[in-house]
């Protein structure tokens, strides 16, 4: 019966009876592997990476290993939130909360739904260039190669990625999580193969195997490797920390290392110290690890094919001038050093395990940033409708269906794809307010904040919360202005910015709209966020 | 048809919130929150008791420790274990004094602990009662409670006699023209508590409830401490055999009632209350039937919640979540 108790761990300690909800540790690794599928090295990674060209001066690795540090502190911020606030539903309510009930709401539905329709072509894009277009290139497919790198096979790519995430939410968290744990084993089994292909074999392997393939596969005659490196040529920087055009690829590399925080408003409950601990290990182990591993993974590029050469190539693609026209995938480029294509079409699954368990990404946070404004009523009843399965088909319709139409446009539209520039910027305007409201959580809401496990944690004499928290904001603060500011990163474009103005007046329309509605139905929805007095 | 949007003059309005679990703060708040929302009626749906004894032993004349959240404190002045006992009560845990010989018995004594939970437990009921009593009193408000699933049956009696708190428990109450029936009972659970039992027994249960009531569907409340199966309100996270949460947290699945959903589905009433699962707050519809979880953050002292404006019609259309 539930009249049993159990002791504490020691002296001091306290006394527990068997109630509902009562539950032992949650397993760190677990975590871990969510925020290591966030911060997608090789989907965002490998991706962002190849516009390092851009920034010639900058060093790429030191970058990495900068940024990963520093983004720690985001790493403490949410961990701070969620002890704070637990399983209170992330950026949405931590903002409403503490900031209120409007600028959470246009914060966050603008980071966390308008802006990941427009993400569903650029999960597209690395659909193609990691997965159908190599896959196909290895199977002789050139038609399906040449499909999927054209506009209409990027709108179909769109298309799946829309239709598989909206498929893996639909399956439900249980089998979502499966299906990661799967494809994280399997995409780690991959990362092996392809880092031990890079170090037992020499920068001499790689050519003769590039050039054959590039024959082979692409009909680029004679010395492509050369040809690469002659049309990309750039001046590089391994190993020089030239600190300030480093600096200046951070705003470039967080399209990879800014998301350790993406499943934080799915993470277990947090009972005390030792839990607010995990969280933190969870995140920023995950960043950690995974920049450790980026920066294995450059090291091991710039053995086997040459660092001027993976610059070249990214440089050569991007200027439209190499012997290859294809985006050069590094994982491909790995795959060249077996002579099978069997191994090699392995060896590409395997690594294209990284994207499938982190497609549905795209929308699964987005869901719950719908339900959990519904369920304020700031949003109508029914968009938190479930089916019988609980597959939360309204929600998934609002994402799902505006993203057809933009990924149309991005597919065929002239300029348009111009307009999604600045979708990182959006995302990290919506951190910036979550870590604005953690940095002033203490005096916003003290009673909450005092009654957690983190009131202890001080920085010279400042609540933790606050130090990571302003530390974070001053990052994000650096990228914005960059981006803002800087012709460098391509998002400082007007049109861009005006669209992307629109959404955020969308938002504060939606807002004004439904709280005057509720107000005329006798539903302020003040109501949502007042503080109820105690005395 | 636009006026359909707008309101029509409710005949009550409803604050529901649930699973307080002993938290001193979040009692308080309720006891405020008829006020505060204009409610007319205010329920608390069940699991009220504490989960947790907190020791604060005493080491020698006006030297204390504690250990709240894993930290570890300690105290040199009487201000400061008051300070520190109000916030072990925010929590919804239960202080006590001690000193050094009786924790040792109480860690080798099960038979002590519990007399000390049920202690601790009757008696901050014992208090809150009076504290309803004399809030309440002057006031127009009416005031339900029923226990959960994890409240022990002497509950039952000291709420039954308090003044201004009605107990709801396994009757039908009635309020203007709406008639409620409650019951904290839930389907089975992993930490078997006091008022859980099969489905079958559950739907038995049930049916005996819902049998007396005489009033119409609309208006008709289940308050019912177990959502029902598969609504969303019952997502929870998915345990290993030895309690710990599977995939971080991720894996979430429905561990609601088979016989509340089935109830609801026949009676369908206008409203259905439920919380027992606090982190699936959200609302539903099952038919016609609005069924609302608001969760609890009791640990934070947060007192979530409903507000519900009643008018006998086919469907309830304004409600909405809160966080007070």
């Amino acid at each position: 019966m539930a009249s049993n108790t159990t002791a504490g761990s020691g002296a001091g300690d306290l006394f527990q009876r068997k109630a509902t909800g009562l539950l032992r540790g949650w397993s760190v690794l677990d975590g871990f592997i969510y925020a290591a599928f966030a911060i997608n090295l090789m989907t965002l990674g490998l991706w962002i990476f190849s516009f390092a060209p851009f920034i010639p001066e900058g060093s790429l690795i030191y970058a990495i290993i900068l940024s990963g540090l520093y983004l720690v502190f985001q790493a403490v911020t949410y961990a701070s939130l969620i002890a704070v606030m637990p399983r209170a539903g992330g950026d949405y309510v931590w903002m409403s909360r503490v900031l209120g009930g409007g600028i959470g709401f246009v914060l966050a539905v603008t980071g966390w739904w308008f802006i990941l329709w427009h993400w569903v072509p650029i999960y597209a894009n690395i659909l193609n260039v990691e997965v159908l277009v190599p896959l196909a290139t290895i199977l002789r497919f050139d038609g399906v190669a040449n499909f999927f790198g054209a506009p209409g096979g990027m709108f179909t790519a769109s298309m799946a990625v829309a239709i598989l995430a909206s498929i893996l939410i639909s399956l439900g968290m249980r089998t979502y999580a499966r299906i990661q744990k799967f494809c994280f084993y399997g995409g780690v089994i991959g990362l092996v193969i392809m880092f031990s292909l890079l170090l037992f074999n020499s920068n001499a392997d790689f050519v003769g195997a590039f050039n054959s393939h590039a024959q082979e596969l692409y009909g680029a005659g004679g010395n492509a490797y050369q040809q690469t490196l002659d049309a990309g040529s750039i001046e590089t920087n391994l190993g020089a920390l030239a600190f300030g055009p480093t600096l200046l690829l951070i705003p470039m590399i967080v399209f990879f290392n800014l998301w350790s925080n993406w499943g934080a408003t799915l993470y277990g409950e947090v009972r005390g110290a030792s839990d607010f601990r995990k969280n933190i290990y969870a995140m920023g182990g995950a960043l950690i690890v995974t920049s450790a591993v980026a920066v294995i993974m450059l090291l091991l590029f710039a053995k086997t094919f040459g660092w001027d050469f993976y610059y070249a190539a990214s440089n050569a693609y991007w200027s439209g001038n190499g012997p290859i026209s294809a985006w050069p995938y590094p994982g491909l480029f790995a795959a060249f050093l077996f002579d099978s294509a069997i191994l090699q079409f392995i060896l590409l699954a395997l690594l294209a395990l990284w994207f499938f368990g982190w497609v549905g990404s795209v929308f699964l946070s987005s869901t719950r940033v719908v339900f959990a404004t519904a369920f304020d009523r700031v949003l109508p009843e029914w968009v938190s409708k479930t089916s019988r399965n609980g597959v939360p088909y309204y929600a998934l319709a609002l994402m799902l269906i505006p993203s057809i139409p933009i990924s149309y446009l991005y597919a065929f539209g002239e300029n348009f794809a111009t307009y999604t520039l600045d979708a990182t910027l959006v995302i990290a305007t919506t951190f910036l307010g979550s870590a604005i409201a953690a940095a002033v959580l203490p005096w916003r809401k003290p009673e909450i904040y005092n009654a957690s496990p983190i009131a202890r944690y001080n920085v010279l004499g400042i609540p933790l919360v606050t130090v990571a928290a302003s530390l974070f904001s001053l990052f994000l603060v650096f990228c914005l202005f960059k981006w803002l500011t800087d012709d460098t990163y391509g998002i400082n474009n007007g049109q861009s910015l005006i669209y992307m103005a629109i959404l955020y007046g969308v938002a504060v329309a939606v807002y004004v709209i439904f709280r005057l509605l509720r107000r005329a139905q006798g539903m302020d929805l003040n109501m949502v966020y007042d503080e109820i007095p105690e005395e | 048809m636009l006026s359909k949007l707008f309101s029509r003059e409710p005949d009550t309005r409803v604050f529901f919130a649930t699973d307080i679990h002993g938290s001193e703060t979040c009692w308080r708040k309720f006891l405020n929150s008829g006020k505060h929302y204009e409610a007319n009626i205010m329920i608390l749906g069940g699991d009220m008791t504490g989960k947790a004894l907190v020791p604060i032993v005493e080491e020698g004349p006006g030297r204390w420790h504690a250990t709240l959240l894993e930290n570890r404190r300690e105290f040199e002045s009487e201000d400061e274990v008051e300070e520190f006992e109000d916030s072990v009560k925010r929590r919804g845990y239960y202080p006590f004094r001690t000193d050094p010989d009786e924790m040792g018995e109480l860690e080798s004594d099960e038979e002590m602990r519990n007399e000390l939970f049920y202690k601790e437990m009757l008696g901050t009921i014992e208090r809150w009662m009076r504290m309803a009593d004399e809030k309440l009193e002057g006031t127009d408000i009416e005031c339900f409670v029923s226990p959960g699933n994890d409240d022990q049956f002497e509950v039952d009696e000291i709420i039954a006699n308090a003044k201004r708190v009605r107990l709801a428990e396994g009757k039908v109450v009635e309020f203007g023209d709406f008639q409620m029936v409650s019951t904290g009972w839930s389907n089975r659970t992993p930490w078997d508590t006091y008022r859980e039992e099969d489905e079958e027994d559950l739907a038995v249960r049930l049916k005996k409830m819902t049998d007396q009531v005489t009033a119409p569907p609309e208006r008709t409340i289940y308050n019912f401490h177990c959502p029902p199966y598969g609504s969303g309100l019952d997502d929870a996270p998915e345990l290993t055999e030895d309690l710990r949460p599977k995939h971080g947290g991720r894996s979430i699945v429905p561990v609601g009632s088979t016989a509340v959903r089935d109830a609801i589905k026949e009676g369908q009433p206008a409203l259905a209350l439920h919380g027992h699962i606090h982190e699936a707050k959200g609302n539903t519809r099952i038919g016609r039937t609005l069924c609302i979880n608001p969760g609890s953050s009791y640990e934070q002292g947060q007192l979530l919640g409903a507000v519900v404006n009643l008018d006998g019609g086919k469907k309830v259309k304004r409600f909405v979540l809160t966080s007070g």
